[in-house]
């Protein structure tokens, strides 16, 4: 029996599997494989001649046809890269050197052994670990949507269709029902994985009741918060899945137009992105009457030019607009007037990624995740001071104590974990106290942090939290756009009384000071960018109100980091006169002789740390306070 | 006290009324109904000649006539400011070919590109933004020159002036931050004897900061052009680096 819609149903099932090409799918299943990370720190750190180095060991064993090299997206254990892993074990070998190759080649390919001391060290127990799986860092998460992350090539669309891409477009074109799709949105309770934490489908009802024929949907792949990088790990490892995110939303709102604003700094995102754009509109996954059921959809991508603040969605459409990118009052929202003044879909890589996964498996699943009112899972990306740092998923509601210490594996060796930094400049320091904060939007909220773009950097104690609060003024002042003038000068006021407190020249009062005006930068700015900027300033007050006190009262860094309030000095009991820092220092202040305990001559030492570096009996010391800094210089 | 009432119901009369602001010049109002606009004479970049070869067409098909085309030497065209730029800015960089511009315009006149993505190409272009050829882009698009550099001096991207051989770019991130970036740029500044953002006398190097190019993993990061990475800096590498740079350009 046919129907009409029984065809339609039909045509796009046939549509999707006349896009996959078997000759060009390079996951097989159970076959030889080599997969190597090709993110941009296993990248960084000699990925290239790694590829290479393992395509010649191949072909000189003659092997080149029974063995796949394949570059993958990023693995997210960055702090371990180059990344190789060999499937159909799964046997994970980190840090490659092109001097390793031919060993790993002749163990765990020709034969059915491993390389014992290249393999994964934890560093807990300090066992070696063959198998990827067995890694705490990767059994500690719950991966959705980097799932396919280090699995596909994100050159080639057919790994992904192999692997159930687009399966979820399809099932929504088959339906044919714009609502619906909203419906199972909103029943999962996503909500925007940028920073603000609006709910994802109530925003796509608000774009689709929007009077209008022509709406536009928007990526914010514009990822600027230092300390992030888990939009470019997507976009880079597996951009087909972001593609069908917003096909699907663009389907839901009923839009034909969209735009992914990528940050220019990131080249492989945008050259891997392109790539699958193009692949999509062969294939008829994209453009005119896509896969034969008559919605058109079709993406460009528009290159962001170092702007921090244009990652706020109104100052993101005017960039795109082509204009200083500057944010707007709100009302009208994007969702009424957008993108050239049309109603517009504005949302983060990461939750058009989680959308194919919601409606692959209903509402109901992805809404069992996670606490509250956040539910799913959240990538952060882990770095800092901690012996794993990479790419974290967990689900919502997990404790930070978990991420840091289970899956983090703890801090690096000999190092005090001090606080965490959540959220980027947006964000707080969270301490010691607070590891067990569960990290949902409300809770962290209540805390003075924010989950922001999912940003966190781990400090130990030889961080200082005055310095760390100093760094994100200067960044969120450096990257004001000046159109509110209490973030434009409020920020300024903010970074000078900070510079003033780090230079010892702290007064009674400031740090009060410091309070007050963040309250007004806080209130009397248009966008989140001045609307949070002070709130590293303000947690740091909280939750270390000692060190701000150690710098004005006693013109001291316990931490010893501000260069104006500490010195340098070689302790001769631990010196053994190596010389080896009189000679790496680039001034020449460092004397002594041989196998005698050196000494520093203070009014030469420009403080540039390289002594402290080499030294390697730990005999350089730093000395604390303005008083000492100020006698021993006035004595040499 | 009643003045104060007064300026109430001034306030509160006003309050209902339709608001008579845009904000310039993103919005713009309407303009008169017999607002005529003004002409312009697009510029050949390849040669410096106007583009009009005076067909006639124009003039010719003018509904009210106001169109003239007068037959004379190209320095007396009808738009006589035009003209003055054009020469004038040839002659102020005479080391910028605007020739190399042509891709850029074809490009924009075949699909229409937008501002920031014309900036970006003329950049890959010369290294950087040099006046005359924002000039012409200006002229080209139709749009103020004020507008351009509004828009290129908004965006970290963009550069005003020529950069050096080997652009040395040291990422501030939060991670690369806390593991030392600040030691690492100073000694960068020592080295070379130049602050952030310049470039050195010999234009061989230009230094400049980035908040963020996602490598934390390999933090303090350093990359010297655009491909080429340093992760894990200290202080004494960075002078290494720097030593290693001059050696492989035969300077001391």
């Amino acid at each position: 029996m046919s129907s009409p819609v029984g065809d339609k149903t039909r045509a796009i099932r046939d549509a999707l599997a006349a896009a996959l090409r078997p000759e060009g799918v390079v996951a097989h299943q159970g076959e030889l494989e080599v997969r190597i990370c090709a993110g941009t720190a296993c990248h960084a750190s000699g990925r290239p001649a790694v590829t290479a180095a393992f395509k010649d060991e191949l072909a000189t064993r003659g092997l080149s046809d029974k063995v796949r090299v394949v570059e993958t997206g990023c693995h997210g254990f960055c702090e371990q890269g180059p990344i190789v892993v060999l499937q159909p074990k799964g046997i994970f070998y980190p840090r490659v050197r092109t001097d390793d190759v031919a060993k790993i080649v002749e163990a765990s390919i020709v034969g059915d052994d491993v390389v014992e001391n290249r393999l994964y060290k934890d560093p807990k127990t300090g066992e070696r670990v063959a198998l990827e799986k067995d890694i705490t860092f990767y059994s500690g998460q719950k991966r959705l949507v980097l799932a396919l992350n280090g699995k596909v090539d994100p050159y080639s669309i057919d790994d992904y269709l192999t692997l159930g891409g687009y399966e979820a477009l399809a099932q929504v074109l088959v339906d044919d029902d714009p609502d619906k799709v909203i419906n199972v949105v909103t029943d999962s309770r996503l909500r925007g994985r940028g920073g603000a934490g609006f709910g994802t489908g109530v925003k796509w009802s608000f774009t689709r009741r929007s009077p209008g024929d022509e709406k536009y949907v928007i990526c914010n792949a514009d990822e600027g918060d230092p300390g992030a990088f888990m939009d470019r790990s997507v976009l880079e490892g597996n951009p087909h899945v972001v593609l069908e995110g917003m096909t699907i939303a663009a389907f839901a709102i009923g839009a034909h137009e969209g735009y992914v604003y990528v940050r220019a700094e990131y080249p492989f995102a945008v050259e891997r992105l392109a790539r699958a754009i193009e692949q999509a509109r062969e294939r008829g996954i994209l453009g005119e009457d896509m896969l034969g059921s008559g919605f058109s959809f079709d993406v460009h991508i528009n290159q962001g030019a170092g702007a921090f603040v244009c990652g706020e969605e109104t100052a993101l459409m005017a960039s795109i607009e082509g204009k200083r990118g500057m944010p707007r009052t709100r009302p009208p929202y994007p969702a009424v007037e957008g993108l050239f003044g049309k109603p517009t879909n504005i949302n983060n890589v990461e939750t058009y990624a989680n959308v194919p996964w919601i409606i692959r498996n209903g509402a109901e699943a992805f809404a069992a995740m996670g606490v509250g009112n956040s539910r799913g899972t959240k990538i952060f990306s882990l770095t800092g001071k901690v012996a794993n740092g990479g790419l974290v998923e967990v689900p919502m509601g997990s404790t930070l104590r978990h991420i840091i210490f289970e899956v983090g594996g703890g801090m690096l060796p000999g190092r005090q974990f001090k606080a965490v930094q959540l959220g980027g400049p947006s964000g707080g320091c969270l301490p010691n106290e607070m590891l067990d904060t569960t990290i949902d939007y409300e809770t962290l909220i209540a805390t003075g942090a924010i989950v922001g773009s999912g940003g966190l950097v781990v400090v130990d104690d030889t961080t200082c939290m005055v310095d760390l609060a100093r760094y994100f003024l200067e960044f969120t002042q450096e990257e004001s756009c000046g159109k509110c003038v209490p973030c434009r000068l409020g920020t300024k006021r903010m970074l000078e009384t900070l510079e003033r407190i780090c230079e010892g020249d702290g007064r009674d009062g400031d740090i009060e000071l410091l309070e007050e005006l963040s309250h007004y930068v806080m209130d009397g700015t248009l966008c989140a960018l001045g609307g949070t900027a002070p709130n590293p300033v303000l947690t740091t007050i909280k939750y270390f109100r000692d060190e701000y006190e150690a710098h004005v009262n006693e013109k001291r860094c316990p931490a010893g980091k501000c260069k104006a309030l500490i010195t340098y000095f070689i302790d001769p009991e631990a010196c053994t006169g190596c010389t080896l820092c009189a000679k790496k220092c680039p001034t020449n202040c460092i004397a002594g002789d041989k196998k005698q305990p050196h000494v520093i001559d203070v009014g030469n030492c420009i403080k540039c740390d390289t002594c402290r570096q080499v030294c390697k009996f730990d005999a350089v010391k730093v000395r604390s306070g303005i008083e000492h800094a100020a006698g021993v210089a006035g004595e040499a | 006290m009643l003045g104060m009432f007064k300026a109430m119901r001034t306030t509160l009369r006003h309050l209902p009324m339709r608001k008579i602001t845009v904000e310039y010049p993103e919005q713009r109002d309407r303009l008169p109904e017999r607002s005529r606009g003004l002409f312009r004479v697009v510029i050949d970049p390849a040669s410096g000649e106007p583009r009009c070869r005076a067909c006639t067409l124009c003039e010719t098909n003018c509904p009210v006539q106001v169109i003239r085309v007068n037959y004379t030497s190209k320095y007396q065209l009808a738009v006589p400011n035009v003209a003055r730029v054009a020469t004038r800015r040839l002659e102020a960089q005479p080391d910028v070919d605007l020739k190399k511009l042509q891709p850029v315009l074809d490009d924009f006149y075949a699909h229409g590109t937008g501002l920031i993505a014309m900036l970006q190409q003329t950049q890959d272009v010369y290294g950087y933004l040099p006046r005359v050829a924002l000039q012409e882009l200006s002229l080209q698009r139709g749009e103020s020159l004020s507008r351009l550099y509004g828009v290129a001096s908004f965006y970290n991207q963009f550069r005003m002036s020529p950069v050096g051989k080997h652009v040395i770019t040291v990422c501030h991130g939060t991670a690369c931050h806390v593991a030392g970036a600040p030691l690492v740029t100073d000694a960068f500044c020592e080295e070379l004897g130049i602050e952030v953002g310049k470039t050195t006398k010999d234009e061989l190097f230009t230094l400049q900061s980035v908040s963020c190019v996602g490598a934390c993993a390999l933090a303090p990061v350093v990359r010297v052009g655009d491909d080429d990475t340093h992760g894990r800096m200290t202080p004494d590498k960075a002078r290494k680096l720097v030593a290693d740079l001059r050696a492989s350009e035969g300077v001391e």
